[in-house]
């Protein structure tokens, strides 16, 4: 193994992990915002985000619209979703403060949409195909799959127009104050539920973009939405909470962590492996490694 | 009010005797009865069990399943290298060795994780551990079976009677075991804990030991039941036994019957597996589906659960008397 | 003429099983100063916060300007003209002066005028206007009393109610703290004042009101409670007698 080591094959890894590693950024931004202002851990994410590719693939075997395009429909779609969740599902949860009850929602939430998508759609894996996810750009040796390359561009626009809304709007202030100290927020006139269906719409319109980013990357499965939001909090729990920037540096980390680690260390270990460094940081750093302390006025 | 216990274990010991007969007034093998209720007997120990650590002691806990699939692959590990040498299926040491190594890990894994992690983080906590034991038995090699899993000998099966009788004996084991111990001291320590640790703490409560304590006895009981399951299936493989279902479902039903009291699981543990086997019927698959809606349902209308239904009813009646 | 009192009337609150507050009345009248002193944990800052909407009233009404405002959210109670300044003031240390100033006028009405209050604010403490970038976690104790009050201004509320605002303040700072309710109140703003400093309290009050254990105890105004001996003896200690 090591004599195929070389300058190549390390940097091929890196980039492959960086690029796939976005999509889990962006995954842990939404849950970020969501657990920012609301304190709920919302695992039904990553199962939402599987909600979000199967309907990109529907939408282009059904009715021909190209995947990239399909955003258009997919992330208003999503932030409606969102919104709708929150206010059907969680405003007494949220008011409540009790966290386990909320993140009990969330996992009935996803063990529904899991099972229902097995039954509609079966358990197959599906992938999306089309004239361009085959293309592969290549130079010096390394190759960055095409539509790998614009999964990571995508979230990082996303992840830049969250954080363009967060600090430079009214709301999105709003929403980091709401993060930081709800009463304080409310004693300013700011509508807990409003910030909070604010969170919930951008969290999951983000899913929509992964589910898309997904659908043209990876096969994927009803099951692999536990997984992807596990992966999430990893991310999160890497980056640390409260910060997007944080958020996006973490999932881009962890998929260097995967890449690296599935090349060295083979056979499907790396699943251990991730979760053996879910575990250290939750317990050592749960403030995440990324966050400097803020101090408290 | 006082005369009310005699008359009460009066009965519950009148229902436990009629349960214990319908194996000598139906056909065993064929009985569906005799399947509902075992499977029920399964799930109301589970329930206890995260009852005592999730409802009493307040430590969300998410990785019953990986205690649960460590009781069955002991069983199976002891049974194929014959490491007892005792030769009975239904080996009472077996049972109680694979109930003890899930208390191993708990242990090992309770101190960091239930000292360092609060809340919703120990839950996640416990979700990456139940992962990362799945993946290590997937991983095992000849020992473990890998992803086929290990296969007992099922020429060894006889009747479902035993399963029956076992199951029941497990499901007032760990009803009676967390009866007694939150009507005990410890009890009162557990539910100390749960409300408000720092005051606990300055009461002298060791916290963390009671956890530790608390997630040792869940620990044991999942694995008798993983231990008693694993024969059942005969076929011991992680996609059977570690998955999370074996989690969930128990949370669900303690949920829903109410985690306030012994009973709660109970209830719940006969209601869900009713609906889940009614849904397998008539609505063949769906059944999970309903899992996830009914825990929405729940928690969002009751997070009580049915016995705290009941109690706000009586609440609400004696009020209107009053 | 409008009557802007806030009248609190025999309000109960419970936090769980415990009461906090027994049967608590008090008036606020437009334009004066009324200050509530008592001891830790007498149960001033859960007055405030039962008035503001953090809190709920078992029993009881509280009333604004003649409504009844005694269920309204936190939210609400903003947006009709009364702001908390609450305990340990709570600013976003995270976020910028600038954005806490801003967060500050949020409901509607006090974000048309946002241009003008923003001005005003920083005419009256010039250390904000040079400060308005940094993160509000960076600021000085009182710098960052300076800005609680301030974000509670660019609300224009009609009733401003402050929390301790002399805590953890140096003396001098103590001074200049009560110095500016004192002018904030010449401009018109009615301030509900909650101190453990019961001396500086007593002596800007028009009206004061005497909080012991959950109960309204003594109420008199601001001098008359000054001079009382058994205020003296329990609040103020002998050494301030005789100034």
């Amino acid at each position: 193994m090591f004599a195929l080591l070389s300058v190549q094959l390390i940097i091929q890894l890196l980039i492959n992990g960086i690029l796939f590693g976005a999509i889990y950024g962006i995954a842990a931004i939404g849950l970020s915002l969501i657990f920012g202002t609301m304190r709920i851990i919302f695992l039904a994410q990553g199962t939402i985000i599987i909600l979000f590719a199967y309907t990109c693939f529907w939408l282009f075997n059904l009715l021909g619209i190209d995947p990239y395009l399909s955003l258009v429909i997919v992330i208003p779609m999503a932030a409606l979703l969102g919104v709708a969740i929150y206010a059907s599902l969680f405003t007494e949860a949220a008011a409540n403060e009790d966290r386990n009850i909320s993140l009990l929602i969330a996992i009935g939430i996803m063990f529904f949409l899991e099972n229902l998508m097995t039954v509609l759609w079966t358990g197959n894996p599906r992938s999306i195909t089309t004239p361009y996810t085959s293309f592969v750009v290549r130079f010096a040796g390394i190759g960055i799959p095409f539509t790998r390359f614009t999964g990571f561009i995508m979230a990082l626009l996303a992840a830049g127009v969250v954080v363009l809304f967060l600090k430079k709007t009214f709301i999105g202030t709003a929403v980091r104050a709401a993060s930081e100290d709800i009463v304080s927020a409310t004693l300013m006139g700011i509508s807990p539920h409003r910030v909070n269906a604010v969170a919930f719409a951008i969290g999951i319109g983000l899913a929509g973009i992964a589910g898309v980013d997904m659908a043209t990357i990876y096969p994927f499965d009803p099951f692999y939405g536990f997984i992807f939001v596990l992966r999430g909090m990893v991310a999160l729990a890497i980056g640390g909470i409260g910060s997007v920037e944080g958020a996006l540096l973490g999932g881009i980390i962890l998929g260097l962590i995967e890449s690296l680690s599935s090349f060295f260390v083979p056979g499907g270990w790396t699943d251990a492996i991730v979760y053996l460094v879910f575990l250290i940081v939750l317990m050592w750093r749960p403030e995440g490694l990324l966050v400097r302390s803020v101090k408290k006025a | 009010m006082k005369d009310k216990r005699p008359l009460t274990i009066i009965g519950i010991l009148i229902v436990v005797l009629a349960i214990a007969v319908v194996p000598f007034m139906v056909d065993t093998e064929a009985s569906f009865i005799v399947y509902f209720l075992f499977m029920t007997f399964c799930y109301i120990t589970i329930s206890q069990a995260w009852n005592l650590v999730g409802g009493y002691t307040g430590q969300m806990s998410m990785g019953q399943h990986a205690f649960f699939g460590l009781g069955a692959y002991t069983t199976g590990i002891i049974w194929l290298h014959n490491l007892t040498h005792t030769g009975y299926y239904f080996d009472p040491v077996t049972m109680i060795l694979s109930g003890l190594v899930p208390v191993v890990l708990a242990i090992m894994i309770g101190i960091p994780l239930l000292s360092r992690l609060r809340g919703d983080y120990f839950a996640l906590g416990t979700l990456g551990m139940g992962q990362i034991i799945q993946v290590i038995f997937v991983k095992g090699g000849k020992f473990t079976g890998a992803s086929d899993g290990l296969h007992l000998p099922s020429t060894i099966y006889s009747s479902m009677r035993p399963y029956y009788w076992t199951g029941l004996i497990l499901a007032i084991v760990s009803t009676a075991l967390v009866y007694f111990m939150t009507q005990s001291r410890i009890g009162l320590a557990l539910r100390a804990i749960r409300e408000d640790e720092t005051a606990a703490a300055s009461h002298g409560v060791h916290v963390l030991g009671y956890k530790i304590f608390a997630l040792g006895v869940s620990a044991f009981l999942c694995g008798l039941c993983g231990s008693l399951y694993g024969i059942y299936l005969f076929h011991i493989n992680p996609d059977s036994v570690i998955k999370l279902d074996w989690t969930l479902y128990p949370i669900l039903m303690c949920v829903i019957g109410g985690t306030g009291s012994v009973l709660g699981p109970i209830i719940g543990a006969l209601f869900m597996t009713a609906v889940f086997n009614l849904a397998d019927i008539y609505l063949v698959g769906i059944s999970p589906i309903f899992a996830g809606i009914l825990i929405v349902i729940v928690m969002k209308f009751m997070p009580g659960g049915l016995v705290g239904l009941t109690e706000k009813m009586a609440f609400a009646r004696r009020k209107k008397t009053a | 003429m409008e009557n802007n009192a806030l009248v609190v009337k025999g309000v109960d609150v419970l936090y769980g099983d415990v009461q906090a507050l027994w049967d608590v009345s008090l008036e606020v009248k437009q334009g004066t100063i009324v200050s509530l002193v008592g001891a830790n944990g007498a149960g001033k800052s859960t007055l405030l916060k039962t008035i503001s909407g953090i809190n709920r009233a078992r029993k009881g009404e509280i009333l604004f300007s003649g409504k009844s405002v005694t269920h309204l959210k936190p939210q609400e109670v903003v947006d009709i003209g009364i702001s908390h300044v609450p305990e340990g003031r709570r600013l976003f240390a995270s976020l910028t002066v600038l954005e806490n100033l801003k967060l500050g006028a949020y409901p509607p009405r006090a974000r048309a005028v946002f241009g003008e209050s923003l001005t005003k604010a920083f005419d009256l403490f010039p250390v904000l206007k040079s400060r308005q970038n940094q993160k509000a976690g960076s600021l000085s104790g009182g710098e960052q009393q300076m800005l609680a009050i301030g974000r509670a201004m660019m609300s224009q509320p009609t009733i401003l109610m402050l929390d301790e605002p002399s805590l953890g303040l140096s003396p001098i700072l103590v001074k200049t703290m009560f110095d500016l309710v004192a002018s904030l109140n010449k401009q018109g703003v009615t301030m509900l004042l909650v101190e453990q400093n019961v001396r500086q309290a007593l002596k800007i009050a028009n009206h004061a009101y005497v909080l012991k254990n959950g109960r309204i105890v003594m109420n008199g105004g601001g001098e008359e409670l000054l001079a009382d001996p058994e205020v003296q003896k329990a609040y103020i200690g002998e050494r301030w007698r005789k100034k």
